[in-house]
């Protein structure tokens, strides 16, 4: 085994004890827990729209992330830039 | 420099990011660690079964069934021109109380234009008192009545009971009250198995004074909105062409290729129902000074059920005064439309398998319909005292579904011990299985 992958192992227990700390505190404070009013509100929507004027506008080559930059698409509740008609 | 003076107070800004309300909150019974990794005192709390909520899409309760109560059939017309129910079957008549036939609660949402407010949910007036005084038709006594706390009242002298009935202008009087089904027993034993839960590492003093019999009942004030919506969304998604490893062994790292797309959706849409916190109070979901969130949690409630304004009702109970009007809660109202409509185009981009990065949003609301509503809330509260006035911690109970959620304050040394036992613990297995493989 080479040394960079010994030390990233002995991540491990710090990276343990911090997510059972946060996962025990959660379970107790529930501060994470709010109404889901987005799938327990009675919704009516007519089909989206909108798919068929997809355009493809660039590629990218060898990237290591995976998954898109920014990636908010279940991030229902992060607000971005709001646009408005006056 | 002014470094002996203390700091100015940071802007209050509102709580988001990980493990605040402004989170998509988890599914209900979903743990971020698996708990049979956990030691087992850990795991059997974790897997403890939750106090049952009645899922307000049961049939019991979404059916909005409104029987006769001659015959028991359902198929009840509403007799124009009067406020009577008429029952095809037998035609029996009656006044019917539900005010989501009374006021057309629930109809026409999708032609709903402009914002329809109902008599109850109009602006507080600014001199409206806070205290009402009757006098009692049995006795001739004064009998006060305080709207900040409660809306009913009893004549000392004679044992009259008074109820604040007519609507007036200090926000005290909604459109309608949806009255308590669970019992404060069954509320008390759901508290109880909540907390039941919770033990471990839960703070001592807590748990010695724990006595959920002092429950109480409350009716807390809602706005119950619907509303008329178009959003559109736009940004950019990526799709994965390729995916490689390169390097040798020890050095692997994987790499993608990806098409980038420009991304546009546009959904309309209607919301039936929607509760927001009428009292700034209790809309103010900072995790770090209060746990209002967990009163949050609990919605929604089957507000369909909802009967016409009675005093009545709230005899025996306690109550909260609105103290917001619609135009306050417009901001909230159309941050939650946006994240419903985010929501409902997810599906619509999931080809878009590395995901999408909204940059802007609009929202265009054609009509909303506001109705005052006070809902009813079992509420424990443990009051821990701390830096500042210290900290409420609520444990509260749906009044109508059984829906449980709660704060239980935390032993802090115990958790931490806990949680650096069990990193140790990992820590010495990987440094034997570094020493081994070495």
């Amino acid at each position: 085994m080479s040394d960079d992958g010994g030390l990233w192992l002995l991540l491990a227990g710090p990276a343990g004890a911090t997510a059972l700390y946060w996962a025990l505190y959660r379970y107790y404070r529930n501060t994470d827990k709010s109404h889901g009013f987005e799938r327990e509100t009675k919704v009516d929507a007519k089909p989206v729209t909108g798919a068929q004027s997809d355009v493809k506008v660039d590629d990218i080559k060898g990237t290591q992330r995976s998954r898109i930059e920014g990636d908010n698409v279940s991030a229902y509740r992060e607000r971005v830039q709001r646009i408005r008609d006056d | 420099m002014s470094d002996s003076k203390v700091p100015p107070p940071l802007p209050r800004q509102p709580v988001s990011g990980p493990g605040s309300p402004r989170e998509v909150p988890p599914l209900p019974g979903t743990l971020p660690v698996d708990p049979t990794t956990l030691p087992d005192p850990i795991r059997e709390e974790l897997e403890a079964p939750d106090p049952v909520a009645i899922d307000t899409s049961a049939p019991e309760l979404a059916d909005g069934q409104n029987r006769c109560p001659k015959c028991g059939s359902t198929d009840i017309r509403h007799k124009a021109g009067t406020d009577l129910l008429v029952c095809v079957f037998c035609r029996n008549e009656w006044e019917g109380l539900r005010v989501e036939e009374l006021f057309g609660l629930g109809e026409g949402i999708d032609r709903l234009r402009g914002t329809v407010v109902a008599s109850g949910a109009r602006d507080i007036a600014a001199d409206a008192a806070v205290l009402m005084s009757f006098k009692c038709t049995g006795c001739g006594a004064e009998v006060t009545v305080n709207t900040e706390s409660a809306m009913t009242a009893r004549c000392h002298w004679c044992r009259h009971v008074f109820g604040v009935n007519e609507q007036v202008p200090n926000g005290a009087v909604p459109d309608a009250v949806l009255p308590f089904r669970i019992k404060k027993d069954d509320a008390v034993a759901r508290i109880r198995q909540f907390v039941h839960k919770r033990r471990l590492f839960a703070l001592k003093e807590f748990k010695e004074q724990f006595t959920p019999e002092n429950v109480v009942g409350v009716y807390m004030p809602y706005m119950i909105v619907d509303g008329n919506a178009s959003a559109d969304v736009a940004g950019y998604g990526e799709i994965k062409t390729r995916e490689y490893t390169r390097g040798t062994d020890n050095n692997k790292k994987t790499y993608y290729d990806a098409d980038i797309y420009r991304v546009e959706r546009h959904v309309d849409f209607t919301v039936d129902d929607l509760p927001l916190e009428s009292s700034s109070e209790r809309g103010n979901l900072d995790t770090r000074v209060n746990t209002n969130n967990i009163i949050n949690t609990i919605l929604p409630f089957d507000t369909k059920n909802a009967v016409k304004w009675n005093a009545s009702y709230l005899v025996g109970f306690n109550s909260e005064k609105r103290n917001q009007d619609v135009a306050h809660l417009q901001p909230r109202l159309e941050d939650q439309l946006l994240s419903i409509a985010r929501a409902q185009v997810e599906a619509s981009v999931r080809r878009f398998d590395r995901g999408v990065r909204w940059e802007r949003e609009k929202l265009d609301v054609h009509g909303t319909r506001w109705v005052s509503m006070y809902l009813p809330v079992w509420l424990y509260s443990y009051h821990q005292p701390g830096a500042g006035d210290g900290m409420v911690h609520y444990i509260a109970v749906n009044g109508r579904t059984g829906e449980t959620m709660g704060s239980v304050p935390v032993q802090q040394w115990k958790l931490l011990l806990a949680a650096l036992t069990t990193g140790t613990f990992i820590e010495g297995v990987v440094i034997a299985m570094l020493a081994g493989s070495s």
